[in-house]
């Protein structure tokens, strides 16, 4: 009876280590010996994995699709960068900045931090009531939260600057920051899906009316995930932002959403490995083929510029993996030993 | 006319079907009765073609119907009432027996049998421009079997029509049934109503777990009372 | 301008909107209704339509010609896309279909990007869509007279086959219970198939009024009619055609509304506003204003 525990426990946790092991293996290779456009796609490998992991912890658990993650995305971004942004860079960038808000200035992890519970607060706050839907209402009203945030990152310019671009970030997040923090996600991941709660959300993902018949209380354990889920998107978001340096909110819409949800349908996001694989797989593709497109594009073979190459691929990915594995690469499945 | 041959059907990992075999001859009422989960309506789904057998046989007049899907098999003369009624409530009536006329290309006669359902169940002329939903359990029932008539089917199956009707209904459905029967239509009844059902069933299948447990005519049956009323217990008493 | 004009002003340019806006929702619902598939790709019918007339309409064409071509390459799209990505995911979940449609439509949209362009391009509209004509004191655009006039015809005319055919009626039977209709014989894949051209149709007619209000058209042309679609559909109700039409017209005219009241500094926050105003009635009811099936828990 020990015995059979350990081995199972030891089995869980070799997901983790088959998981993170290559993953780290891979960033000290392309520090060691990638130049810097591998480095800087490693990079975002990471934060996309961050970015999927929120989505795993939500969605994968709950079987709730949720259009809301890049919308958290965006407040981990900019409430992050009005925390790590110097008070002359903020005068230069935000001209109609709250004047209180000028010369606060904190280290760039307490910067991500902020970011990640903003996130997280809002959810918090907006998320309750929706948990009670599933299926098609979820889904639409979770789009609705992103229109909703869009709209207000786009017009609340005394915050954001309106839809103009905010620059002026220092680059803080290098490839280990990012690399750190998916792994940190990995684990938190693999972790929450074992916790008692993670068990009764993915028990109200098989059945909701059993799950509620034996006392789970959806609603809660759902917004539990969801709040988690909008801190690590957070997070991801606050890291990206101090990545890329500068950004406007046309880059938290439905674009990035269809990347990401592309990466959790792709790898499976029911489970971490699953998500593992996606952010992987999609990450490839996307940096893969858009060399593709930069070389047609500088070689000047046509006579204009070629986009949207890249998403075209993507979304007949997609299509294709919906229809002949529609729970994903790996499914379910979790690797191990 | 239909046979069925060693047919194991279910939902998913549920195996509700195992190794059902049964024949119903042209012009005969054969009754299918057994106890709550036996599988009764399973199988009249399997013969309609919604579900898909894992294993085994079925024929209607010489054709395999596997394979098949429901749409195709009604064309061949099959159509079902289906437990629970499933008329379509945001339907009016008259929608209701249209559609159960999909299959026929004769508007001069799909008009006159809809007049003819409204004689025969009054309440559906009463109700004609009213949406299904509206009915009565009783009434939806009524309508249920005739937008199932619409079709002028060969062979006839009803899983439970005379469910949630009130006695005078229940009889006037039997009373119908065996009309029905008299003017030639082959017939495959589900029935709780065990007694009744031996009175006018020209034979009787017994299902029990998804097994048939035994077959005869009304009398065999009755005659090994002790094993049917092992299994339907107190539903002989119900009438 | 007195008080009567002005009102009268409102109540056509509501209407003509309105009208617009229940045309895409119905062309939503009705697929909804059948499939429980919320087509993300509906607003990439609007998209082909528009790069139709885009194509076709600076060439010797009669505008009305390639109109009725547009409309028939929305139609086209539709069941080119029933068949070869939603049929195949037809037996899996609600939320498969539902991403596969997100996907179909991310395609479509990068399509265009990369075979056009990823900027809007003027449209030849008839100078008819920018014209006014003038009844006493009041001056009415003729493209929104057109837009309420088609609404209304096309309303008009959904409702008639809708009750009157047998395909009609068999429509709305597959929205009640789908087994139910096949058990009566009518075929899946026609039922299914007529959803889907009855949704590129309004696509195809909103595609010419839309267009002709905008004057071009881009890779994400679409995305505001989709947008619209939600909103009406979630506010009338996603299992009521009538409650998508109402939706519409409710949508319409608060558009309208909103857009004489609200002060400038608001307006930009409107988008806002309305979606919170779907969310409200997912919360409060998520069956809608009007309930589809009213009747149905009597089973
Ligand atoms: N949709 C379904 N999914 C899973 N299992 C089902 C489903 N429908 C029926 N079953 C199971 O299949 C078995 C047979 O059910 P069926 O409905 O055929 O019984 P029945 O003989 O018609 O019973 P009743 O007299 O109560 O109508 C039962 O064990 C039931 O639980
Ligand atoms: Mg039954």
């Amino acid at each position: 009876m020990q015995r059979m525990s350990y081995l199972e426990s030891f089995g869980k946790w070799s997901t983790g280590l088959l998981l993170a092991g290559p993953l780290i293996v891979l960033a000290l290779v392309v520090h060691l010996f990638g130049g810097e456009v591998l480095q800087r796609i490693l990079t975002v490998l990471f934060i996309n994995l961050s970015m999927v992991l929120g989505l795993q912890i939500f969605m994968g658990n709950s079987g709730v699709v949720s259009f809301a993650p890049i919308g958290f995305m965006g407040i981990g971004a900019y409430a992050s960068a009005l925390f790590s942004m110097s008070p002359q860079a903020k005068a230069m960038a935000l001209r109609n900045l709250y004047s209180w808000l000028v010369p606060i200035q904190v280290p760039f992890v307490v910067a991500v931090i902020i970011g990640g519970l903003m996130a997280a607060l809002v959810a918090a706050l907006v998320g309750y009531p929706l948990m009670r839907l599933s299926g098609a209402a979820a889904v639409i009203a979770t789009f609705a939260l992103l229109i909703i945030v869009h709209t207000v990152l786009i017009n609340w310019s005394e915050v954001t600057n309106g839809p103009r671009t905010l620059f002026g970030l220092e680059a803080y997040t290098t490839l280990w920051v990012s690399a750190a923090t998916g792994i940190l996600f990995l684990l938190l991941a693999l972790w929450f899906k074992e916790t008692p709660l993670g068990l009764q959300l993915r028990a109200s993902r098989e059945d909701e009316a059993a799950a509620a018949s034996v006392g789970i209380n959806i609603v809660w354990v759902r917004w539990v995930a969801f709040v988690l889920a909008a801190f690590v998107t957070g997070v991801a978001g606050a890291l990206w932002a101090h990545f890329i340096t500068s950004f406007s909110p046309l880059a938290f819409y439905l674009p990035q959403t269809f990347l990401i949800i592309s990466m959790a349908i792709i790898g499976g996001s029911a489970s971490v490995s699953g998500a593992v694989v996606g952010a992987v797989a999609v990450t490839a593709i996307f940096e893969g083929v858009r060399g593709v497109e930069n070389a047609i594009n500088i070689s000047a073979v046509f006579p204009f510029t070629v986009s949207g190459l890249t998403e075209v691929c993507l979304s007949i990915a997609m299509i294709l993996i919906l229809i002949m594995r529609p729970s994903g690469i790996l499914g379910s499945r979790e690797l191990r030993l | 006319m239909l046979s069925v041959e060693d047919v194991h059907a279910g939902y998913g990992a549920i195996i509700a079907l195992r190794g059902v075999s049964l024949h119903v001859n042209t012009g005969e009422l054969v009754a299918l009765v057994g106890a709550n989960g036996a599988g009764k309506s399973t199988l009249m789904a399997t013969i309609a073609g919604v579900l898909r057998p894992f294993r085994g046989q079925i024929t209607f007049e010489g054709r395999s119907l596997l394979g098949l899907s429901p749409e195709e098999i009604v064309r061949q003369g099959i159509a079902l009432v289906p437990e629970g009624r499933r008329i379509f409530p945001s339907l009016t009536v008259a929608e209701n027996l249209r559609l159960g006329a999909a299959t026929r290309r004769d508007p001069a006669g799909v008009q006159r049998d809809i007049e003819e359902m409204c004689t025969r169940f009054p309440i559906l002329g009463k109700r004609f421009h009213q949406p299904g939903g509206t009915l009565s359990g009783g009434e939806q029932q009524q309508l249920a079997i005739a937008r199932a008539l619409m079709s002028r089917p060969r062979l006839l199956m009803m899983d439970e029509p005379s469910l949630g009707l009130s006695p005078i209904l229940v009889d006037e459905v039997f009373a119908m049934i065996t009309q029905l029967h008299a003017s030639g239509v082959t017939v495959l009844l589900v029935e709780q109503n065990v007694e009744r059902t031996l009175d006018i069933a020209d034979r009787v299948y017994l299902l029990n777990t998804g097994r048939v447990e035994c077959e005869g005519t009304p009398e065999q049956l009755r005659q090994q009372v002790d094993i049917v009323g092992a299994y339907l217990g107190d539903t002989q008493e119900r009438s | 301008m007195n008080v009567l004009q002005e009102v009268l002003q409102f109540i056509i340019n509501a209407l003509s909107l309105g009208g617009l806006y229940a045309l895409m929702a119905l062309g939503l619902v009705i697929v909804y209704g059948i499939l429980r598939l919320v087509n993300f790709a509906y607003g990439e019918l609007v998209m082909v339509a528009g790069y139709t007339l885009l194509m076709l309409g600076a060439g010797p064409i009669p505008w009305l010609i390639v109109a009725v071509i547009s409309v028939g390459m929305a139609v086209l799209t539709s069941l080119l896309l029933e068949r070869v990505a939603f049929r195949p995911v037809r037996q899996a979940s609600a939320t498969t279909m539902l991403i596969t449609s997100f996907a179909v439509s991310a395609l479509l949209q990068n399509a265009a990007i990369l075979f056009v362009s990823p900027r809007a391009k003027a449209v030849v509209t008839p100078s008819f869509f920018t014209e006014n004509f003038q009844v006493g004191n009041l001056l009415i655009s003729k493209g929104n007279l057109a837009s309420l006039v088609v609404s209304l015809l096309l309303l008009g005319l959904l409702t008639l086959f809708l009750r009157r055919t047998l395909l009609g009626i068999a429509l709305r039977a597959a929205a009640d219970d789908f087994v139910m209709t096949r058990l009566v014989g009518i075929r899946a894949n026609q039922v299914i198939a007529t959803a889907f051209a009855i949704s590129g149709f309004l696509a195809g007619v909103v595609a010419l009024f839309w267009i002709g209000r905008l004057g071009s058209v881009g890779p994400f042309v679409g995305s505001t009619p989709v947008l619209v679609a939600f909103v009406a559909a979630v506010v009338g109700g996603m299992e009521s055609l009538t409650g998508a039409v109402i939706g519409g017209y409710l949508l319409g005219t608060l558009t309208v509304g909103l857009q004489l009241v609200l002060p400038q500094s608001l307006l930009d926050y409107r988008q806002a506003f309305v979606f919170a105003i779907v969310l409200l009635v997912l919360l409060f009811r998520p069956q809608g204003l009007v309930r589809g099936r009213a009747v149905t828990e009597r089973v």
